[in-house]
């Protein structure tokens, strides 16, 4: 009932776009297929514990077009790990978005089609170049899991003074995936059939009315016992961000928490169907603070940034009755690196991740990492 | 004698006329420069700061225009205004405009940028000279 109001709701609100949009056609843009632009990412890994890989992990598209002055499209196509083979661990191809936008004024556009979900720093801003580190921060990865899109639609605009905001509905994660090592990672249904049983939201205002910061905070919230029917499993993510640029030093810091309602019963329900319990935790929770400075700051070809980074993740932070948190799970990493930039859409990295666990049976492995990314 | 002063004549007043060529080229340019409204822009993956940019119509703009990261269009709807902004590190980028009659005016980047070209929007603000 709820979803088909939401549904109703949004079939108007597309309505009035289109038409609002249509009236406004003769604006003078004829439609334009732009270029395609896109970006790379390959990595060389050498765990402390197994054996150095070199991955293409990330080979994206970006394609967009221009109907009218209004009314664009966006799609972002991304193949992962360079191969995808039936059946196996392999790579995997992902339309990460695929949007059409009714651009209204300035403080009300709409959306809708495949959309990256608005929460922290990473998983809308995620192209090589703009972040320090070969991979992504551990909090983007365990605790929001970039990259995190899925089919949806909704608002967004600026309101004025810098800020500005989106909000979707979106389909939910599923949380008979859920698992102790990556939280809600494997919940998410990323738009292939996904089971819109029940709807979830998403918004993110940001701050950027300073030249040089931006503050964000996010929230995400729904019911997602969308495989396990009988559940009633409500998924509730907060978050808050901050970047601050001056010069030659660049600071940035995000907080993440997640919580899982009913997640004794979900444990329960798991384990009978599956004979394993998950061991899913009623909260998750991770942080970060990362320092960087331009060491050369003298524009293509001498420009080199170095950085740390500090990040605390757990997805085991606090645990329905009747269940202990696998230690393990409770991690922190100090990241050290460097970035050089031969060209600003050129990004060579190389960083040393010191990653470290509450466990004393089992050893968390640090990492050594080259990395080559590029924007085009 | 009197053609060998008469052509140091003509020379001088031709230097006097040069100098005071030059000299009101450069004193117009800082009346110019003075009575133009100037404005900082700096663009990075997805915004541009400030957003908002109020002029009074009629009133000679002047955009100093910078990216933080790479390449950025800037196009200004309803006007002639459609320029590429050089990656970082490269020169910064000047235009001169007259700002148009008064009303809201969208400007956006034109060049994909990433996953949130689309946000990468702001607003001119042309106000009537008689609304102060």
């Amino acid at each position: 009932m709820h979803l088909a109001r939401t549904g109703l709701a949004l079939a108007l609100l597309l309505g009035v776009a289109a038409h609002a949009a249509a009236q406004t056609a003769s604006d003078g843009a004829s439609s334009v297929t732009g270029p395609i632009s896109g970006y790379m990412d390959s990595h060389y890994n050498q765990p402390s514990d197994g054996d150095p890989i070199l991955d293409f992990h990330r080979f994206v598209l970006i394609f967009s077009h221009t109907f009218t002055e209004r009314i664009r499209f966006v799609a972002e196509l991304e193949l992962e790990h360079a191969i995808v083979e039936g059946l196996e661990e392999k790579g995997a191809v992902e339309l990460e978005q695929a949007y059409l936008d009714f651009l209204l004024t300035r403080g009300f556009n709409l959306r809708a089609g495949m959309l990256l979900v608005p929460m922290g720093i990473i998983n809308e801003r995620h192209e090589p170049p703009v972040f320090q580190g070969v991979e992504r921060p551990l909090v983007d990865t365990f605790i929001i899991p970039t990259t995190w899109f899925e089919a949806g639609a909704g608002v967004h605009g600026e309101l004025g003074r810098g800020l500005r905001y989106r909000a979707y509905v979106m389909a939910p994660l599923d949380s008979a995936e859920f698992s102790a090592d990556e939280g809600i990672r494997p919940g998410r249904q990323e738009g292939s059939e996904s089971n819109v049983r029940h709807a979830a939201v998403a918004a993110r205002a940001e701050y950027v009315g300073v030249t040089g910061l931006t503050l964000g905070a996010s929230a995400w919230r729904g019911n997602s016992s969308v495989t396990l029917r009988r559940l009633d499993t409500p998924v509730t993510i907060g978050e808050v961000d901050a970047r601050y640029k001056r010069d030659r030093l660049e600071l940035r810091g995000e907080f993440a928490q997640v919580s899982i309602g009913d997640a004794a019963a979900l444990n329960d329900a798991v384990q009978l169907s599956t004979g394993v319990s998950p061991n899913v935790a009623e909260a998750l929770r991770g942080f970060y603070g990362e320092a960087a400075y331009r060491v050369w700051n003298a524009g293509p070809a001498r420009d080199l940034v170095g950085f740390v980074r500090y990040e605390n993740f757990d997805t085991q932070f606090r645990m329905p009755a009747g269940l202990l948190p696998l230690k393990q799970f409770d991690r922190d990493a100090w990241v050290f690196g460097a970035t050089y930039y031969p060209d600003p859409d050129v990004a060579v990295k190389i960083d040393y991740v010191i990653q470290r666990n509450q466990s004393s049976i089992v050893k968390a492995p640090s990492s050594f990492n080259v990395g080559l990314g590029w924007w085009f | 004698m009197f053609s060998k002063m008469t052509g140091m004549r003509v020379r001088t007043q031709l230097l006097i006329a040069l100098a005071s060529i030059v000299c009101l080229t450069i004193a117009s340019d800082r009346l110019a420069s003075q009575t133009r409204r100037v404005v900082r822009v700096t663009a990075e993956r997805f915004t541009f700061t400030p957003s908002e940019i109020v002029v009074e119509a009629g009133e000679e703009v002047e955009l100093r225009l910078k990216s933080d990261d790479t390449s950025h269009g800037f196009r200004i709807a309803g006007t002639t205004v459609n320029v590429t902004i050089p990656k970082r590190g490269r020169d910064d980028l000047s235009i001169v405009f007259r700002a148009p009659a008064a009303g809201r005016y969208t400007f956006e980047c034109t060049h994909m940028c990433g996953a949130g070209h689309n946000f990468m929007r702001g607003m001119l603000v042309v106000r009537d000279r008689t609304d102060r």
